[in-house]
């Protein structure tokens, strides 16, 4: 009798025990998934602000470097002095953590004083609507620099990037349309270089226009005219030389005496710049016929040639 | 006594002579490209981002890992194209049919013709040749290091770093070549167009997939000042044209091709072989009016390139055509 006494004591101790372990397990399983829940919530609120256009480029630092020590390194030995990894750094500290609507011309600054570099006289090549045009010829003829073509524009062409004050302070998602917002850092990035751009330029510039679309060759709302015009140095610059560019077999919508080209020689006047312009710059005619070259505007007078 | 001052000057001399050889550079060739780490990763992100996103996601990192790992803490000429086995199996895509274009003796003209794959992806559009392009590199025996100072030239030993890179990517890129492919040669190259010892000879021919490919077009083209020492048909591009009709392939060869000249014709736009024949086009600066045709100056235009459509043929001599 004694025994059974004891055996039903022990089995409710081993009940009660088991129930202790039961309560204190999921206790702790409570806490455990209590605080991940919250931290999840915690790393989606606050939320990236949504905008209109594409996202900042995947991987931009690596692509960034990657073109600056090429440009460095194998293209333009002479600017061995640019450290690239600061140049990347001025860059990022431009644009992280900020509202992409608040961006200014001081948070370039540092990146625009590292990554600028001189531009030798008569190579500078102004464009406005002829970009598949100008940089295949500037690819081919090294004797003419467009903004893409120094290291700036060469790091920033078609990549794309901007902020936001939630971590991880880069917003891969989305980036602001100029018609969201003006001072997005996209926009600003480009006047300022633009501008920069045109400072710098000496002797004869160029400037490659199209004159094939509809709108008009010369347009004083492009990058051209409302900022590169205007930010030419008339003590450094002697003349400017218009290449106006029809497509082949496309529409002479504009050419040299055209209405907009009238108007663009009238402000260069103004401020003192020789002008003459020319309808469809030989070399580079030549080159839109590597695209067409049976077309009746790219008959060679050369006997030797032959259509495979 | 004398003898023996004699005979040691000379020892030392002869000491410091190697020693001084010893000083000098190991190799003949260029060290490796500065920065290459950093300047191949964001070629791979580039290349896949921006150049040919239709690759989609490559691990830029494991690449550049398979990469280095082919040539470093390796005798310098025993670098086997095999070596890069895992680089061109992680780095591989898809060439699309009818855009391959093989070369010899003309690497920038094609490079600018290929257009960045928008005309034809040559293997430098490639994301495998995109990667090396113009660049430099090897490792040395003793250490996980690269070596910036100097790389073995493949006269020097042929089975150095680079050599067997572009053997690895040209044998590939021919292998994965389909549809009609395309050569440009150049006509006015010493020895001959097509080099019978050549990357194009000796790795890409014998590579090329015969039930993928329905057609060789081969494009002799000359310098625009010339010479022209060889053309289709004759001299090494008979023997290129006759080897690959031997293994059977379709083979066209067309002599200065139109599209490449006018390439050529860029930079040396007065050129005689440049000289257009036809078109209503105004002189240097000159004005082209554009208003209605009742405008004299259209018409005379329009009168004189009539006149020089029907004077200007293909045989007429270029004297007769304006070159402006």
């Amino acid at each position: 009798m004694p025994l059974q006494h004891s055996s039903a004591r022990t089995w409710q101790r081993t009940v009660l025990l088991a129930g202790v372990v039961v309560l204190l397990v999921s206790l702790v399983v409570a806490i455990i998934l209590a605080s991940v829940l919250t931290r999840g919530k915690q790393e989606i609120s606050p939320k990236m602000l949504k905008w209109k256009d594409r996202g900042t480029t995947r991987n931009l630092q690596e692509v960034i470097l990657g073109r600056c020590y090429s440009y460095v390194t194998a293209r333009h030995p002479e600017l061995g002095d640019k450290d690239c990894l600061k140049i990347w750094e001025s860059l990022k500290h431009a644009f992280i953590y900020k509202n992409p609507c608040n961006i200014t011309t001081e948070d370039y600054q540092p990146l625009m004083e590292l990554a600028s570099h001189p531009i030798p006289c008569n190579k500078s090549l102004f464009w406005s609507k002829t970009n598949d045009l100008v940089h295949r010829y500037t690819k081919s003829n090294h004797n003419f620099l467009t903004l893409e073509d120094t290291l700036l524009g060469y790091m920033a062409d078609r990549v794309s990037w901007c902020g936001d004050p939630a971590v991880p302070g880069i917003n891969y998602e989305s980036c602001p349309k100029r018609s969201e917002c003006e001072s997005n850092p996209s926009s600003v990035f480009w006047k300022m270089a633009s501008k920069m751009f045109a400072e710098a330029a000496c002797g004869v510039v160029q400037v490659m226009l199209n004159g094939s679309i509809e709108a008009g060759a010369f347009r004083s709302s492009s990058i051209f005219g409302s900022i590169e015009i205007s930010n030419l140095n008339p003590d450094k610059v002697s003349a400017v030389q218009i290449w106006l560019m029809h497509d082949i077999g496309g529409p002479q919508s504009e050419s040299c005496s055209g209405h907009s080209i009238k108007r663009l020689k009238g402000i260069l006047e103004e401020r003192n710049f020789k002008i003459t312009c020319e309808d469809n710059y030989r070399p580079v005619q030549l080159l839109q016929c590597v695209n067409n070259p049976d077309h009746a505007d790219c008959r060679l007078c050369s006997s030797n040639t032959e259509t495979p | 006594m004398n003898s023996l001052f004699l005979s040691l000057l000379l020892v030392s001399l002869l000491f410091m002579k190697s020693f001084s050889e010893g000083q000098g550079k190991k190799w003949k060739g260029e060290g490796t490209t500065q920065n290459l780490e950093s300047i191949v990763i964001g070629r791979c992100y580039e290349y896949t981002i921006i150049v040919n996103p239709s690759v989609g996601e490559k691990n830029c990192s494991a690449l550049w890992e398979a990469f280095k790992n082919a040539f470093i803490k390796k005798d310098p000429c025993n670098i086997l194209p095999t070596d890069y086995e895992l680089f061109i199996n992680l780095s591989l895509h898809t060439i699309p049919p009818n855009k391959s274009l093989f070369w010899e003796n003309n690497q920038l003209l094609v490079s600018r013709f290929a257009d960045k794959t928008r005309r034809y992806m040559s293997l430098a559009d490639t994301l495998f040749g995109f990667f090396g392009d113009l660049l430099n590199w090897c490792g040395q025996a003793n250490s996980t290091g690269l070596d910036y100072d100097s790389c073995p030239t493949t006269e020097e030993c042929e089975n150095n770093a680079v050599e067997s890179f572009w053997r690895m990517a040209s044998m590939t890129y021919a292998q994965h070549s389909s549809g009609v492919i395309h050569v440009l040669l150049n006509g006015s190259a010493e020895g001959g167009a097509y080099p019978v010892k050549g990357f194009f000879a000796d790795f890409e021919i014998p590579n090329l997939q015969k039930d993928k490919i329905s057609e060789v077009v081969i494009w002799v083209v000359d310098d625009l000042e010339g010479p022209d020492r060889d053309s289709c048909g004759i001299h090494t591009v008979e023997i290129l044209e006759n080897r690959l009709k031997n293994l059977g392939h379709n083979v066209t060869c067309t002599d200065n091709y139109k599209s490449v000249i006018f390439l050529l014709c860029v930079d040396h736009p007065d050129h005689s072989k440049c000289a257009f024949s036809s078109s209503i086009f105004s002189v240097d600066g000159s004005q082209l009016s554009d208003g209605p045709l009742t405008d004299t100056g259209t018409i005379w235009s329009v009168v004189v390139s009539l006149l020089r459509t029907f004077i200007c043929s293909e045989k007429t001599p270029y004297a007769l055509c304006d070159v402006h």
